[in-house]
């Protein structure tokens, strides 16, 4: 197998999507519960980002942090620092935030209006 | 034992910290646990859990080598370059710099693993398969032909691309089922495969029939008296 030569072949041209200055909102439930979990501490921020996978293809990534080694847009929701990563940021365009408190399948949610489908689990989007 | 060309194989690299998670969060088969030395073969299967592709994933340390085919590597292309985001992830395409063959008939002990002799990757891909990856610069010598491997393909009932392996089956009707891992988290189609075994009904199945008990346009394989075929029964 002829891999070893690999580095002097071009790599295979990836789609990269033009970056899109985020706008999302944070529901009133979601920002009671990230006020219990920020504490005081609003040094920290939220990352809210985009993996591959799930049942749909991409599957959301929300995480507290202090800071984070992706290229990020910075923006401040509701007295919250929200960090997106500009690599995800045309899938989250116009995102809420929200907070679904049931006893199966609650926590917090997305609502994406650049999903065009969604997994059961709503963790997974396309 | 008896070697042929496989002319539609494609061979990509995959580099970076997060090429494995990757293919393990688009495809059937649980890809996280894999160690240098090892292959897995997965699929990539589309939203309607249709086959995309089905590949070889070679570990090789720092690189994963994944035999794919020619014939659907651009939509398997298409299909996974908009989903790397923010990953570590870099795909090469190297197929020009290779050639590929099959080995059948062959006795492996150790299913799931690959050697490299003088520049040649034998994949052990099953007890009695070998997928042969060479530099151009070797020579393969070839010692059967594909009418020969497609006569063994139907005694031992092995699925093939382009034949049972195509964009309108799914996986388990395509006899792959043993890529489809049953306790792996979600990928694409995953849903759809999850529900056909859940509830025992996956539709069609791959099988060897007598060519005068099944209609003509179901074969995928043909053979002399006996072919394959996906069916909805057992004929």
């Amino acid at each position: 197998m002829d891999c070893g030569t690999c580095e002097t072949s071009s790599p295979v041209q990836l789609m990269t999507p033009e970056v899109v200055n985020v706008n999302l909102s944070i529901s009133n439930k979601a920002q009671e519960m990230l006020s219990d979990a920020f504490g005081d501490d609003r040094s920290m921020a939220l990352l809210v980002g985009v993996l591959s996978g799930g049942c749909s293809g991409y599957m959301y990534d929300l995480q507290i942090v202090e800071e984070t080694d992706q290229s990020c847009q910075e923006i401040t929701v509701d007295g919250f620092k929200v960090l997106v990563p500009n690599a995800s940021s045309h899938l989250l365009d116009g995102i809420e935030i929200d907070y679904v408190d049931r006893l199966m399948g609650g926590g917090f949610k997305i609502n994406n209006p650049n999903a065009e489908s969604s997994c059961g689990c709503g963790e997974s989007f396309s | 034992m008896p070697l042929v060309a496989y002319p539609d194989a494609a061979l990509t690299i995959w580099q970076g910290k997060d090429a494995l998670q990757f293919i393990d969060g688009l495809s059937t088969n649980k890809m996280v646990d894999m160690m240098k030395g090892q292959l897995v073969q997965t699929v990539f299967t589309s939203s309607q859990a249709k086959i995309i592709d089905f590949v070889t994933v070679f570990h090789m340390g720092e690189v994963l080598a994944v035999q794919c085919h020619q014939s659907k590597l651009q939509n398997l292309l298409n299909h996974v370059l908009p989903r790397i985001l923010g990953q570590d992830v870099t795909i090469t395409d190297v197929t020009e710099r290779n050639q590929f063959a099959v080995e059948y008939k062959v006795k492996n002990e150790h299913v799931g693993t690959f050697i490299s002799v003088n520049n040649v990757t034998y994949g052990r891909t099953e007890s009695n398969l070998n997928i042969v990856i060479a530099s151009k610069e070797n020579t393969l010598q070839h010692s059967g032909t594909i009418a020969e491997f497609d006569a063994w393909r139907i005694e031992n009932l092995v699925p093939w691309n382009n034949h049972e392996i195509t964009i309108k089956n799914h996986p388990l009707a395509a006899g792959l089922s043993k890529f489809v891992h049953p306790a792996k988290g979600c990928y694409i189609g995953q849903e759809i495969l999850a529900r056909m075994v859940s509830r025992g009904r996956q539709g069609k199945n791959l099988v060897r029939c007598k060519n005068s008990e099944v209609d003509d346009k179901l074969i995928t394989t043909r053979g002399e008296i006996y072919s394959l075929g996906i069916v909805r029964a057992i004929q």
